[in-house]
């Protein structure tokens, strides 16, 4: 691997910045965090696998509410109609975000072959990760105020 | 003109037929994976296929390579909406026999310039 994960977690986050300007809306971005790992509870995870040179996982995650503000600006729904939307969504989004990183990764010399997503809907979801890894995370905030976070997983070279 | 609009999200098709609805076309057909897509140029009368990559069951790449094995849609204009845009995928899906593709995410704009693009040929 030649990018560092501070690299990568630059390209991400930009990726992120990307995919929501031009799908859903503009967000402001906090510095991405080495080692950081999404701590807190949420209500939203959709999550992309990938494997390769390297193996690991691109991971959205927010609230239940801003899953829904997330999925009325891609899809220019009313926030009150929004139901079985949702999931969809989040799902698309996050697929759009791990292949906008997998392509940045390509262009960089790095080659990924990544999943469909999968998402998971519930209440004060954690998650916590097994084995050895290294983590990083991109906070993000809505125009409303709504904090979203992606999360970059890999496994040990 | 009709169209298959070929997406595992339902979401993504209706946004696609959105964009397609926006620019005068409302003949509009949907397939949720490769093999439902196939089910659905059976019936005949699809004059372009817009088509996602990544789909479970059958993906994009597969249907295409399939219906480009067909008499009926040996030539029908196909334009691949996917993320999968490194010059690697893209060699890839042109030998599968893409006529073009859009790059997830995208506006409504590049989307109609990609879908006119297409149809001139």
């Amino acid at each position: 691997m030649s990018q560092s994960i501070d690299a990568m977690l630059a390209m991400l986050a930009t990726s992120t910045r990307e995919v929501f300007e031009t799908m859903a809306t503009p967000l402001d971005a906090k510095p991405p965090r080495s080692g950081g790992v999404m701590a807190g509870p949420c209500g939203v995870l959709g999550i992309i696998a990938f494997a390769g040179e390297r193996s690991g996982s691109v991971s959205f995650y927010s609230s239940e509410a801003a899953a829904v503000k997330v999925t009325s600006a891609m899809t220019g729904i009313p926030e009150a109609e929004v139901n079985g939307e949702m999931p969809d969504a989040i799902g698309e989004i996050t697929n759009m975000i791990a292949g906008t990183f997998r392509t940045r990764m390509a262009a960089a010399g790095t080659r990924w072959a990544i999943s469909t997503p999968s998402v998971t809907i519930g209440w004060q979801l954690r998650t916590k990760h097994y084995g050895t890894v290294h983590t990083g995370l991109c906070e993000f905030t809505m125009p409303g105020g709504e904090p979203l976070f992606v999360e970059l997983v890999l496994t040990e070279e | 003109m009709r169209f298959l609009v070929v997406d595992d999200s339902a979401m993504m098709r209706r946004m696609i037929i959105k964009a397609l609805n926006g620019v005068g076309h409302d003949d509009v057909k949907e397939a949720g994976n490769g093999k439902e897509g196939l089910d659905a140029l059976a019936q005949g009368g699809i004059d372009m296929i817009l088509t996602d990559w990544n789909m479970p069951q059958m993906s994009g790449l597969e249907f295409v390579k399939a219906l480009r094995a067909l008499d009926g849609t040996r030539t029908t204009p196909v334009l691949m909406v996917t993320t999968n845009v490194s010059p690697d995928d893209l060699a890839e899906a042109k030998t599968a026999g893409i006529s073009d593709y859009v790059s997830k995410p995208f506006t409504s704009d590049v989307l109609k310039e990609k879908i006119e693009k297409v149809l001139r040929g």
